[in-house]
């Protein structure tokens, strides 16, 4: 008998252990892959105080079955957002203004320094190295994230190489 | 049949005389050697293409000529302050060079931005622009005319560009009255410039900042 009730509570203490286990490996999913879109490492590139347009950058990856496309970004404090990529052809390096980006399914876009960005043209004053950019990104699937993307120098590989002082 | 044949040969003796003439004709044995050591630029020592008589004003509001490129080895970078992407990039290699070099304890060069858009770049602009990527930075500005003189030997090539709604539009490098809101396309190489004020050696885009130090040292041991 009370080995039936030991078993008992040990059952119930596994399922409750297991369940809150799913609870929160549901919660952790629900932050990163309940949208169909992730975007890792979001972040502007630290300009002079002066600086008539700002590059911001991130790696957008799709989580879904279906080619995505960006189509707008957004951010508050800029006279206007762009899509934009570098583009080298022979020595000319052109900037090319970009109706959309594309992402494709279960891949992702890397947008980098002389690549793919986001152009931030205009800005009421230039943030500073460390300081945060909210920028929003619509998709064509009528998905909109908003990401916090931080000032900084360069792309966190030249950070590990690059001796601050 | 015939006609065609003479017109390659043409072309092919056309496109070899002005590589020659572009890329150099400058063949003593010490720099052949150096040659084929250079990992990331190219030697453009051309005694038969010196740089012409230019006059131009650098940030601080003094004038930028010939003399200023001589008596010291200089990079030279020709960009424009509005650029989002290529520009910044360019100039934060060169402040990391800057830093290598340092570092390494070989001669730092002069780093000189001069801008292709003097119309919006002026002196005082250039001059907050520049110090923020390194205090020993160098913006330069000035006439048009007397940059695209001084462009040439370099074989630097740039256009104006502007958006109708999606669409880009190529205005070359003179600018209609009135457009304001434009870009500008242009080549991207980092240029080193010997103590006697003549292109020396160009580094092509993309820039690795520690193979070019590298370079650097091979043409300093050179010399």
């Amino acid at each position: 008998m009370f080995n039936k009730f030991k078993f008992f509570l040990t059952a119930i203490a596994t399922l409750l252990a297991f369940n809150s286990a799913i609870a929160m490996g549901h919660k952790h999913s629900t932050n990163h892959h309940h949208d169909g879109v992730t975007i890792d490492d979001p972040w502007v590139r630290s300009a002079p105080p002066n600086a008539p347009a700002l590059g911001a950058f991130m790696n957008i990856v799709n989580n879904t079955h279906q080619a995505l496309k960006l189509i707008k970004a957004d951010a508050d404090g800029y006279d206007r957002i762009e899509l934009h990529r570098t583009q080298q052809v022979g020595d000319l390096m052109k900037m090319v203004k970009q109706a959309f980006m594309p992402i494709p399914a279960m891949d992702s876009l890397l947008l980098k320094p002389g690549s793919w960005h986001v152009m931030l043209i205009g800005p009421d004053s230039v943030p500073k190295e460390g300081e945060k950019v909210r920028i929003s990104l619509y998709f064509d699937n009528g998905e909109k994230q908003t990401v916090s993307a931080v000032v900084r120098k360069g792309q966190k590989m030249m950070h590990h190489n690059h001796n601050h002082h | 049949m015939l006609k065609k044949i003479a017109l390659v040969f043409v072309l092919a003796v056309v496109t070899l005389l002005s590589l020659l003439f572009y890329y150099g004709t400058d063949s003593t044995p010490n720099n052949q050697a150096l040659k084929k050591q250079l990992k990331v630029s190219k030697l453009l020592v051309n005694p038969n293409r010196p740089l012409p008589q230019f006059s131009l004003i650098d940030h601080n509001g003094v004038v930028f000529d010939n003399d200023r490129l001589k008596n010291q080895w200089s990079l030279v970078f020709f960009g424009y302050t509005h650029c989002p992407d290529v520009c910044p990039t360019g100039l934060m290699d060169m402040a990391m060079l800057e830093q290598v070099l340092e570092n390494e304890k070989i001669q730092v060069p002069k780093v000189v931005f001069i801008t292709l858009d003097p119309k919006r770049d002026t002196p005082a602009l250039l001059k907050t622009y520049l110090t923020h990527f390194s205090e020993d930075f160098l913006g330069v500005s000035g006439d048009t005319n007397q940059v695209n003189q001084l462009i040439r030997p370099f074989g630097t090539f740039y256009e104006f560009v502007m958006y109708s709604g999606d669409k880009q539009v190529v205005l070359g490098q003179s600018l209609p009255e009135g457009v304001e809101d434009y870009h500008v396309n242009h080549t991207a190489w980092i240029y080193l410039i010997s103590p006697d004020g003549e292109i020396f050696a160009g580094f092509p885009t993309p820039h690795k900042p520690k193979d070019m130090a590298k370079d650097i040292q091979l043409i300093f041991n050179h010399q």
